[in-house]
């Protein structure tokens, strides 16, 4: 089984305890306005540049005959300063799983494990699925999600985990479609199963700046919460920096501070 | 920390307006009178020291600054001409790199050393003594009884408590520079002068933040003349000290007082001392965390080494146990033994990738041949080398040094040191050959030769092939990394057996100090992508465009090979942006780190918070960021001091986010 990661990240210090290694799959449903990682977005490989340092040289537009650059419009192979990617790696879940095993001793010794995130990692249900079922027994396995998908997959990509994180954003439905691009229905009705589930989980809030972070919504999702463990993620000022590398444009509707 | 005293000192530097100018040709009424070396040393610290004079700050506790800011050669021009014609001179000629026994000249005073010592020595001695009952006079002029009394015992007499040793210690090292010599080194300092700061301690004489107070006072001192001491750089000074570690009965040494260093390096945040951590696979987290919390601001220290590798790795090459589990560290990395050694751990300096292009160039001209055939040639390269530099040094001379032989008991060690320069750099230019030469025959002989002439102008393509797709050293990749060990295997078979003309040792090493910069200067493209010219990673660290996955990789990759063998020094430097110390958890992942390097095996490691977003701004604002530290190679420095090609090669290094 095939998925479509665009980073793995070692030592990845916000996604859980000890030492971790991220895996981030890229596709999300979701359109959050204060999304991070945009090139997560897409559940296509696509070009990744990082514009802030191009010269204009030219080079990685000349037409070249590498396969993996076709459909790219760019050349991979040939910036002096190696600033074309493609966001998107294709992984076999056991190659994938291999090569996290490989650093599995860090990951026991220091209390750690793996993290899947995204995107949405329940976009690639059935991949995550058989990533985890590899690691199962060998490396603490955690999960970070948005919640949104259907309750079958939710649930059957859950009971792979040892943790979870799972995003409350607004409680709002409509504030909820406004920021996010999708009504938070699903996410509300995964929220009571996961809380119900026994499987150790904590929500999390990103707090942004005059969406979020509102008394009335941050009540509303403690309600949510009830007794469950909870965390507030402060807003990442540098999000907006990834987006030209993908050719996107970040909202002018958050405005910090 | 005493405002007041960091404001005089590190902001101000108010004391620089008591120092003077001196341009006595000492040197040619030496040479005019005949004198031989030893003499001309004493004269000039007698010189000195009468040319000095007593100067404090009204609330500083441990006095002691210098006020002559030139120390006249004791040689001319001519003289040093005919002394390197006939001998080999290291560096400045003076003794450096050197760890003396300041415990038993704290603990005994200097005028039982005195009664040991040979005439030029005593001379030496009654010129200091001279100069602080001068302080002490001083002392008493200012109402500053304190200062006067400590002076009535030290130097003179054994220091009975902690403020004393520190005070001598302070007059010892101070006379070390006075003397000329120079990388002049702290070493266990927690442990020589832990019985006297136990005892005042369960005396109850301070409360832990008195002593703390009393220690980040004495820490200021290291800073107060560092920049008029020689070194690359300002802050290339040597000043190590050395915490922790094992005890020759096997216990652990670090203590509170070890501890406190820590903290009064923290609360300070100045360059001098540089702090080293002895630690060991048994070494328990909550060290490892003191340690990260040092790191997070952002000095570049503490640097770590691994009791298991690097006692293993000296009594190997011939130390006795008690001395090799002394072991401190010399200006940087090095690793010697205080009180015993005369080891000189930075004599040379292999330049790993010019003798690899070397072999791949000739191979591949001569029509490439297999790749063990290749490898043989890079062997032989680098057993020439070692052969030539080992012959070439012969007939070493230095400068004598009547005061550091006072804190001397003999000379046990004579063993040579030798960098290895661009570790990473040449194996991954190996992988790269082997890869797509040998094995996928994606490149023809000629079109990599055609670009290693042409510093890749013309072929873009390959340049991205052989600097970013390639197999490099640190990434993961088993085969680069094993070739790397292979470099050192080869390095360490190539000194062993071979005999230095003091009848010493050769040590085969991991550090580069300013030749990441200096042989990368000489040599033209190279097969691993890089440019003509462009610099090496720094000491056993991977090249600056390698593509490293994250820490864990890079600690994976450089703790596979057999370090035992090249134990000169030379750490694996990770570099961290500053955001990834922002909580108690993070600073608890960054020491687990720490940890699983040492229990892989690792022998030395060093750690930087770097700002990189500051870095730039320095360098187009220098005046808003005097304060501003970066960790260069085994030393910290003020960044804006720091020349430009030094500068970039900071910024342009691997860091790693949050």
């Amino acid at each position: 089984m095939k998925g479509l990661v665009f980073d793995i990240k070692e030592f990845a210090l916000n996604d859980g305890a000890g030492i971790r290694t991220t895996v981030f799959l890229k596709g999300c449903p979701l359109r959050c306005i204060w999304c991070h990682n945009p090139e997560g977005l897409s559940p296509h490989r696509e070009v990744y540049v990082r514009e802030s340092r191009c010269t204009h040289c030219g080079l990685c537009l000349r037409p070249c005959t590498h396969p993996e650059c076709q459909g790219l419009g760019r050349c991979l192979h040939i910036c002096p300063q190696n600033l074309v990617s493609a966001a998107g790696v294709e992984w076999e879940s056991a190659a994938l799983a291999r090569r996290l095993l490989e650093q599995s001793d860090v990951y026991e010794s220091t209390g750690g494990g793996v993290t899947l995130s995204g995107g949405e990692p329940l976009q690639q249900a059935e991949f995550c699925v058989g990533l985890l079922e590899r690691l199962r027994g060998r490396v603490h396995r955690t999960l970070e999600t948005s919640g949104y998908a259907a309750p079958g997959v939710f649930r059957q990509v859950v009971s792979q985990c040892d943790f979870v994180y799972m995003d409350l954003k607004l409680a709002d439905r409509a504030a909820h479609i406004e920021y996010t691009g999708v009504p938070n229905d699903r996410i509300l009705e995964n929220a009571v199963w996961l809380r119900r589930s026994g499987k150790p989980h904590c929500f999390r809030t990103p707090l942004i700046p005059g969406i979020t972070d509102s008394e009335e919504n941050l009540r509303a999702i403690a309600r949510i919460a009830g007794d469950s463990p909870t965390e507030l993620l402060p807003y990442n000022p540098l999000a907006p920096a990834k987006y030209p590398n993908v050719g996107r444009r970040f909202s002018d509707r958050i405005r910090p501070g | 920390m005493k405002r007041e005293l960091y404001q005089y000192y590190i902001i101000d530097r108010a004391h620089h307006a008591n120092r003077v100018e001196c341009r006595e040709p000492l040197a040619a009424s030496y040479a005019a009178l005949g004198l031989h070396a030893r003499e001309r040393m004493t004269r000039r610290f007698e010189f000195l020291c009468r040319a000095e004079t007593p100067h404090m700050h009204p609330s500083e506790q441990i006095v002691l600054v210098r006020t002559v800011k030139q120390q006249p050669d004791i040689f001319t021009a001519e003289e040093w001409e005919t002394l390197r014609r006939t001998h080999f001179i290291h560096e400045h000629g003076y003794v450096s790199n050197l760890s003396p026994d300041y415990g038993a000249a704290i603990q005994s005073g200097l005028l039982a050393v005195r009664a040991r010592a040979d005439g030029y020595g005593r001379r030496m001695i009654d010129a200091l003594i001279g100069l602080c009952d001068r302080y002490r006079a001083e002392a008493e002029r200012l109402g500053r009884d304190d200062v006067a009394a400590v002076l009535t015992q030290v130097p003179r007499y054994g220091a009975r408590n902690f403020r004393e040793a520190l005070q001598m210690f302070r007059i010892l090292h101070y006379a070390l520079w006075l003397e000329g010599d120079y990388h002049n080194t702290v070493g266990r300092f927690d442990q020589y002068l832990y019985p006297y700061f136990r005892r005042d301690m369960e005396a109850g004489v301070y409360t832990r933040e008195q002593a703390l107070e009393l220690l980040e006072d004495f820490f200021l001192s290291f800073n107060k003349d560092s920049d008029l001491y020689i070194g690359v750089q300002q802050g290339d000074n040597g000043q190590s000290m050395v915490l922790g570690g094992r005890l020759p009965d096997g216990s652990e040494g670090f203590n509170e007082l070890s501890e406190l260093c820590l903290l009064a390096s923290r609360n300070l945040g100045l360059i001098d001392p540089k702090i080293n951590l002895r630690v060991s696979a048994r070494t328990p987290l909550s060290i490892y965390e003191k340690g990260t919390e040092l790191t997070r601001v952002g000095l570049g220290f503490p640097q770590y080494s691994n009791d298991d590798v690097v006692i293993e790795g000296l009594t190997r090459l011939g130390y006795d146990y008690e001395d090799a589990v002394n072991y401190v560290v010399a200006a940087c990395w090095e690793f010697i033994i205080p009180g015993v050694g005369n080891d000189v751990a930075n004599i040379g300096a292999v330049n790993f990738p010019a003798l690899t292009d070397r072999a791949i160039r000739r191979c591949l001209t001569q029509g490439g041949g297999t790749f063990p055939e290749l490898l043989q040639a890079v062997q032989a390269e680098i057993r020439r080398e070692c052969d030539r530099i080992t012959g070439s040094i012969q007939d070493v001379w230095f400068v004598p040094s009547p005061f550091m032989d006072l804190l001397r008991d003999g000379k046990k060690y004579n063993n040579f040191g030798l960098h290895g320069s661009g570790i990473a750099c040449a194996a991954d230019a190996l992988a790269a050959v082997e890869r797509y030469v040998y094995q996928e025959k994606r490149v023809t002989p000629e079109r990599l030769l055609h670009a290693l002439d042409t510093d890749y102008a013309d072929d873009p393509e390959l340049l991205h092939l052989l600097r970013f797709e390639a197999p490099k050293m640190g990434t993961g990749n088993d085969r680069a990394d094993a070739l790397g060990g292979m470099l050192l295997d080869w390095f360490a078979d190539a000194l062993e057996g071979k005999r230095n003309c003091l009848g010493g040792v050769w040590r085969a090493g991991t550090g580069t100090a300013m030749y990441y910069l200096w042989h990368a200067r000489e040599l033209g493209a190279t097969a691993d992508g890089r440019r003509a010219g462009e610099p090496f990673g720094t000491n056993f660290s991977p090249s600056l465009f390698a593509q490293v996955p994250g820490p864990l990789t890079d600690v994976i990759s450089f703790t596979k090979q057999n370090l035992i063998r090249a134990i000169n020094g030379g750490p694996l430097t990770l570099e961290f942006a500053a955001g990834v110390f922002q909580n108690p958890e993070s600073i608890r992942k960054v020491a687990m780190l720490v940890r699983y390097f040492i229990q892989r095996g690792g022998h030395q490691l060093q750690l930087n918070a770097v700002n990189l977003e500051a870095m730039r701004e320095a360098q187009k604002h220098p005046e808003r960021y005097r304060q501003l530290v970066v960790r260069i190679w085994g030393w910290s420095a003020y960044f804006v001091e720091l020349d430009r090609d030094f500068q970039n090669h900071v910024m342009a290094r691997q860091e790693y986010t949050v």
